[in-house]
């Protein structure tokens, strides 16, 4: 009887260390009903100063906005906000290779501040994952922000 | 005679104004030299009512150091003004004794795998898991704009697990 208990508890043990081994924390967060972000990054820009964060969120009903805060950059002529299927967007380079695939956002409203920007529904964010502020005129890459997941 | 010379350095001179107006204007238009001085701000409110959910304040990535970490740790604030530290899509490995921690970015020590001098912290308690979702709050009076960084640190073995730079979101 003795040592069955004794065989009973090691086989508990063995178990709980099994499944103790790795810990598994779910704390909740409060949502509410608001957007939630997905992707969040940093802008980087040298040539034209570029700096702030670009944040990607899902609304409730599906619809994505692209959100810029304590964002800063150059004022220019015609530039625009784009997605680019790219990892990042070099600093040195400036330019985008022409045969970079990109998603139109929109003209650049201001060249400070924070602004929303939609997007495409059928946008694939797992290809565009890179935010690119660019002079049209120019072909110009003022900053961009290589999004990660938030 | 003397008006007639007159009147055809003026015609130069209109001939002048005539065709180089026009590169001015599109030279002008091209470049929009005084966008340079002249800044254009805006102020959009976020899409999204969120005035009684908590805010994010910080964000950073975890890096690996002496073990293999990743994840998203962020400080978030509620509008009761409590902080908290949230790591989401967290994994480092287990270990003995490791706790959750808040340090400055730019300590030397945060770069090694051990620490070997003194480490300047603020606790926020023992690890929960090793993976998952998790909250942790904050002391009241902690200065986020000095301990800058979140740190998963083995208090055991002085091992750096992981680190992330917080920045402003």
């Amino acid at each position: 009887m003795m040592v069955r208990n004794i065989k009973t508890l090691l086989a508990l043990a063995a178990l709980a260390f099994t499944f103790g081994a790795s810990a598994y924390a779910q704390d909740s967060m409060k949502h509410g009903d608001k957007a939630k972000a997905l992707e969040t990054g940093t802008f980087h820009g040298k040539v034209h100063n570029t700096s702030g964060r670009a944040t990607i969120y899902q609304e409730t009903d599906g619809k994505l906005v692209l959100r810029l805060t304590n964002f800063k950059t150059s004022n220019g002529p015609d530039v625009h906000v784009i997605l680019i299927a790219a990892k990042d967007a070099d600093d040195n380079a400036n330019f985008l290779n022409s045969s970079t695939e990109r998603v139109e956002l929109g003209s650049l409203k201001g060249n400070e501040g924070d602004q929303n920007y939609e997007i495409p529904s059928n946008t694939d964010l797992s290809k565009f994952q890179t935010v690119s502020i660019y002079c049209e005129r120019f072909n110009a890459n003022f900053g961009a922000a290589p999004l990660e997941k938030f | 005679m003397k008006s007639n010379v007159g009147s055809l350095v003026s015609r130069r001179k209109w001939i002048l104004v005539a065709a180089g107006l026009p590169i001015l204007v599109a030279a002008w238009w091209a470049f929009r030299p005084e966008k340079l001085w002249i800044n254009q701000k805006v102020s959009e409110p976020a899409p999204f009512a969120s005035s009684t959910d908590p805010q994010p304040l910080y964000t950073g990535r975890l890096e690996g150091r002496a073990h293999q970490t990743s994840g998203r740790a962020t400080i978030y604030k509620t509008p009761d003004g409590k902080q908290s530290l949230r790591l989401t899509d967290f994994s480092t490995s287990n270990g003995p004794d490791v706790h959750v921690l808040l340090a400055r970015s730019s300590d030397e020590n945060l770069t090694q795998e051990i620490v070997k001098g003194q480490l300047d912290s603020v606790e926020l308690g023992s690890l929960k898991g090793n993976q998952g979702d998790q909250n942790y709050d904050l002391p009241a009076s902690v200065d986020l704009q000095k301990y800058n960084a979140a740190l998963i640190y083995c208090e055991r073995f002085h091992a750096v697990f992981g680190v992330a730079r917080l920045e402003q979101f």
